[in-house]
């Protein structure tokens, strides 16, 4: 824990994930004004003493719309990420502990479906689905799964092999015992490490499918959607687009930044 | 610069007798577009760069829709007749026309000296072909809704086309100037489909050179166009550019010399920039809210009331239009077509509107899903703009968007509250046909008036001009009694081009242009 | 490493685009609209919409449809497009060619600039320059393609910078100039997220190995440090970062669509787009399979690059 206070890229992470979390949290109950309603005679300003960032083409108080997105944007990212990890990780450590031709069978399919470019995985299942923020983030999290599984799988391969689990077998533990106490507690570890830093590719892809058209819809207050409509009023206020564009990179960047520092501080094979 | 335009319709009689002077201002006029200034002759020459945002996905004039393509074949063919600025179908492949004396049967007398770009001489046996495709239902073909008075089309000379129709109807000569009905050689509508869609081959003042639908296509000088001293231009290319930032900077920057659609956001930035000169027209463009007659609530003419009332039509027009545009009435036809009457205004009233539901039955309000499809993104936009402005009313709106395709396959024309978008026609007949008569060909809002059925069907063979003007009174006021769509506005069309451009217009029809009279003067 | 683990890999290559392709099929299939209600739009009547959908083979029975269609690939023949009513090899051929350009751009300016970032990163840690490579590389993860596309177009292109064009494209054999001034924004796009990517993971392994006894050893003998750079260090960083450029291909594959979208580039990404929304069959399973077999070959080399870098690595 000492590791990781020292690291200052994890405290900068820490520090951004705490505003986001608040923002998830309470940015509703804080929000000035009701993210939907018309403001007509004040649009596309700038920063003012009534709008503290600024007003859109419809003249919605942006930074109402900024928190009341927040959650659309990042549970997106959380959610589909957590399905993914728990999804994964049961198929993941299923293979690395079963092992045998169950094993292989589940590499393979693996392997199928991670030969798909993530993007292109996620536009497919998207334009099945249909466009929308709940079949967006099930695509994401499909996409993701195989990943997931790989990680859980060679994590789970290399503990197989440590001495306290082999210590465990020789005395005689049950296989339940020794999966719950000793390897999945050990193998968390990079599982909960890649999974914050997909987060962030999670949050990316589903403000890029907003962007698209293929994610969130109008009027939904997701970042990318804000982004990709305010394009075309970039040049009567910047604002529009800047606002929505920065509180994407900004949450990208804790989460990236905060995943690595778990990476850091769990890997005691890193020289300092 | 603003042009707006009347008297949509030739009276019937002028069209009856048959347009004798059209001979004399084929020759003079030639080009029913534009007027440039009086002491200016055209220079002969140059590239033409127009940007788009929308693929040219086909050249098959029967049934394209796209809004890049109609400038695309525009060039490319010729029909009968073309509708000018003036509203007034003029002479094209047809040099004169003339009909009985009940409109029922019309002779159309085609240009001698006529060639497809291929060489081949153009006939009258081409023309009872394109014709005869139009009306194939197999072929798909978007004309067909405006010639389905159209019985038989027959040769009586090489250079003869008969029309037989199933009623009186004096607009034919409007009706063939639709810009899918221009005229494809019999040769290319016998060959596979696959020429009509890549290798268009017209009688138009340009021919294709190159066409690569995801990036450019290449249009080049007719030289044997059968108006002598145009095009000016050497060549035209359309260039294609999916993002609307893209497109607007490639345009300002002097890339390109033409923006074919500029963006209501963008209209005053464009008009501002140094060397870039916009331009909009006043057009009968509208998004309308389809609300059943057959489903509730909206089976109750004072819910649909209520709903009228509950949107603010003026500031639709400033927010979403920029002011680019008028608030409409319901009224399906726009200032500018003939037989127009006055529409009361509809007041933003949310407290009546309140009322009114309550007096149909729905005190606590009415919750229910808005349809919206994204393309294009001005349905959704009106969408939400309409659940924010109706809420006080009781209406508790949920908007749902979707993908274009999924809209078309599961809600147009069978669910009871979406948003449709269409453009302006040439005649109060055609915007009625088209969608207000029980039978017309993309009729969605089940209103099934017998009455409403009864007058446009007795406007269309009625030969006296006063009658038909009163026929078309009593059929906008059923319009007006019963509000079988909300049109909140009229969209003007917006178009831009640089200095040095010269004789660049567009057409509130938003289909026609007339870039063989359009030259360059870049010095 | 032997033959057969390479006929093994080149077969599971296969037997994945098998998979995919059939997968593709199926999404397809369950859509809501088909490619006859695009074309139509909204001139559709009933009648014309089941007359086209004959015509473009769209009501045959779904089994039947994707064995012609795999018969057809194996004969090399990809069928039309049915938006386009143009072949589709003739489609996609010309559109994977402009990708490639760009990526292959894209690819080769990351590796000259990110790698070098990546050793100085590692040769001067902790201090400033260190810590300026690791903010670029930070804010370069943390930015989404079309928010980057964006301020790139409006800060350095079109009426506002002027100096380099907005979008558009022209093939480097037309105009090499020209391609270069038009290819300089959309790869610069492209290319942020992957070199803060590389430049990353060559600092870290750089780190690692620098402070491993093995380097150690080799200052103790007396080589000058830029021998031991150059001969003991780099080569064993190189093949991790090897390993991540071909993770980044995907990502470069996916990144591509929204970059092209945006700067008009002709390529796959905006063709796979403009067939989605139009439900165009085969030109959507031909680029899938284009992109997966795409991925999974530079998989396949990336893992043999590793394995002549790496001695340790035994197929």
């Amino acid at each position: 824990m000492s590791d990781f206070v020292r690291h200052p890229a994890g405290v900068a992470g820490a520090i951004l994930l705490t505003i986001i979390a608040l923002a998830v949290l309470f940015g509703p109950l804080v929000a000035p004004y009701d993210p939907q309603a018309f403001h007509t005679t004040v649009r596309l300003q700038g920063p003012s003493a009534d709008h503290w960032l600024g007003t859109d083409q419809f003249g919605r108080d942006l930074l109402s719309r900024l928190l009341f997105g927040a959650r659309s944007t990042i549970a997106f990212g959380v959610g589909a990420t957590m399905i993914s990890v728990i999804a994964g990780s049961l198929i993941g450590v299923t293979a690395g502990v079963v092992g045998g031709w169950i094993d292989s069978v589940i590499m393979r399919g693996l392997d199928g479906m991670l030969a798909v470019p993530d993007l292109l995985f996620v536009l497919l299942i998207v334009t099945m689905l249909g466009a929308g923020t709940g079949e967006a983030m099930l695509a994401v999290s499909i996409a993701f799964t195989p990943g997931m599984a790989r990680i859980s799988r060679s994590s789970v391969l290399s503990i197989r092999t440590r001495e306290y689990v082999l210590a465990a077998v020789a005395r005689g533990e049950s296989q339940r015992y020794i999966i719950l106490s000793e390897v999945i507690p050990n193998a968390i570890g990079p599982i909960i490490v890649e999974g914050t830093i997909r987060v962030s590719f999670a949050i990316m892809i589903g403000a890029t499918l907003g962007f698209l058209g293929m994610g969130a819809q109008p009027p939904s207050t997701e970042w990318g959607l804000m982004v990709s409509e305010a394009r075309q009023f970039m040049y009567r206020s910047p604002w529009v687009v800047a606002v929505p564009g920065l509180a994407i990179a900004v949450a990208a960047m804790g989460f990236n930044l905060f995943g690595d520092a778990l990476r850091d501080a769990f890997d005691p094979r890193r020289s300092r | 610069m603003i042009k707006s335009l009347k008297q949509f319709t030739k009276t019937r009689s002028e069209m009856v007798r048959g347009m004798a002077v059209a001979v004399g201002l084929a020759a003079v006029l030639a080009l029913p577009g534009t007027g440039f200034a009086q002491n200016e002759t055209p220079k002969v020459g140059g590239v033409l760069k127009i940007a788009h945002s929308t693929r040219i996905a086909t050249m098959n004039v029967l049934n394209l829709s796209g809004p890049a393509e109609y400038p695309a074949i525009d060039m490319l063919y010729s029909g009968l007749t073309r509708i000018g600025m003036d509203n007034h179908p003029h002479p094209d492949l047809a040099e004169s026309w003339s009909a009985n004396s009940d409109a029922t049967v019309f002779d159309f007398k085609l240009r001698p000296n006529v060639t497809f770009h291929d060489g081949t001489p153009l006939t009258s046996d081409d023309v009872v072909a394109t014709f005869e495709a139009i009306q194939d239902p197999a072929r798909g073909a978007s004309a067909r809704s405006v010639l389905t008075m159209v019985e038989k089309v027959e040769a009586i000379d090489n250079l003869t086309v008969r029309f037989t129709l199933t009623v009186s109807y004096a607009d034919l000569p409007v009706a063939v100037a639709h810009a899918n009905a221009r005229i494809i050689s019999a040769k290319a509508l016998a060959g596979p489909k696959e020429n009509l869609e890549n290798k268009p081959n017209g009688t138009g003042p340009f021919k294709l050179e190159s066409y690569d639908s995801s990036r450019m296509t290449r249009l080049v000088r007719n030289d044997n166009y059968f108006i002598e001293g145009v095009p000016y231009l050497d060549a035209v290319e359309l260039h294609l550019f999916p993002d609307l930032t893209a497109q607007s900077a490639n345009y300002l920057s002097g890339n390109m010399d033409v923006l074919l659609a500029v963006e209501q956001a963008d209209y005053d930035r464009i008009d501002k920039a140094p060397g870039s000169n916009a331009l909009r027209v006043a057009s009968g463009r509208f998004v309308n809210v389809v609300m059943r007659f057959d489903q509730k609530p909206f089976d109750d003419v004072r819910v649909r009331k209520a709903l009228a009332m509950s949107i603010d039509r003026q500031t639709l027009v400033d927010v979403i239009l920029e002011g680019l545009g008028r608030p409409a009435r319901d009224n399906i036809l726009s200032p500018e077509y003939a037989y127009v009457i006055d529409s009361p205004e509809i007041p933003y009233d949310t407290a009546a509107a309140k009322q009114l539901l309550a007096d149909a039955g729905y005190p606590d309000g009415i919750k229910i899903d808005l349809v919206a499809s994204n393309r294009p993104a001005i349905r959704g936009q009106v969408a939400i703009a309409i659940k924010q402005m109706a809420l006080p009313a009781g209406f508790d709106i949920n908007v749902k968007s979707m993908p274009h395709d999924t809209y078309l396959a599961n809600y147009w024309r069978k669910g009871n509250f979406y948003m449709a978008y269409w453009g302006m026609r040439s005649t109060p007949d055609g915007a009625f046909t088209l969608l207000l008569t029980s039978d017309a060909s993309y009729e969605d809002t089940a209103w099934n008036n017998k009455e409403f059925d009864a007058i446009v069907a007795k406007a269309r063979s009625t030969p006296d001009d006063s009658e038909r003007a009163q026929l078309y009174a009593e059929a906008q006021k059923l319009i007006l009694r019963d509000t079988p769509y909300i049109i909140p506005f009229f969209q003007d069309v917006l178009t831009a081009s640089r200095d040095g451009v010269k004789g660049w217009v567009v057409h509130p029809l938003n289909r026609v242009y007339y870039i063989e009279s359009v030259w360059l003067d870049r010095n | 490493m032997s033959l057969g683990y390479l006929t093994r890999r080149l077969f599971s290559v296969l037997l994945v685009l098998v998979i995919v392709s059939f997968a593709v099929f199926a999404i397809t299939m369950i859509l809501p609209g088909n490619a006859a209600v695009m074309i139509l739009g909204e001139y559709a009547t009933e009648d014309q919409l089941l007359a086209l959908a004959e015509v473009l083979g769209l009501n045959r029975p779904w089994y039947i449809q994707y064995f012609e269609w795999a018969g057809n690939i194996l004969q090399a023949d990809w069928g039309m497009s049915l938006r386009l009513s143009l072949p589709v090899g003739e489609v996609v051929g010309d559109a994977f060619w402009n990708s490639a350009s760009l990526a292959v751009t894209a690819l080769v300016t990351v590796i000259i600039i990110a790698i070098p970032l990546g050793i100085l990163a590692a040769l001067y840690r902790g201090s400033k320059v260190d810590l300026g490579i690791g903010l670029f590389a930070y804010v370069g993860t943390a930015m989404p393609e079309f928010v980057t596309a964006t301020l790139l177009l409006v800060f350095l292109a079109g009426s506002a910078g002027g100096y380099l064009p907005a979008g558009g494209f022209i093939a480097p054999n037309e105009s090499f100039p020209g391609f270069v001034s038009h290819v300089i924004l959309p790869a610069g796009t492209l290319g942020l997220i992957l070199m803060a990517h590389i430049a990353r993971q060559v600092r870290s392994e750089m780190s690692d190995v620098l402070a491993s006894d093995y380097i150690r050893a080799a200052r103790l003998k007396g080589l000058r440090e830029r021998t031991v750079i150059r001969r003991h260090a780099l080569p064993n960083s190189l093949a991790p970062a090897v390993a991540v450029i071909s993770l980044d291909i995907g990502y470069l594959l996916g990144g591509i669509i929204v970059v092209e979208e945006i700067f008009a580039w002709p390529g796959l990404g905006r063709l796979l787009i403009y067939a989605l929304e139009n439900r165009d069959l085969p030109v959507i399973q031909a680029i899938t399979l284009l992109l997966a077999a795409v991925y999974a070959l530079s998989n396949l080399f990336s893992d043999l690059v590793i394995a002549a870098l790496d001695p340790r690595v035994r197929y």
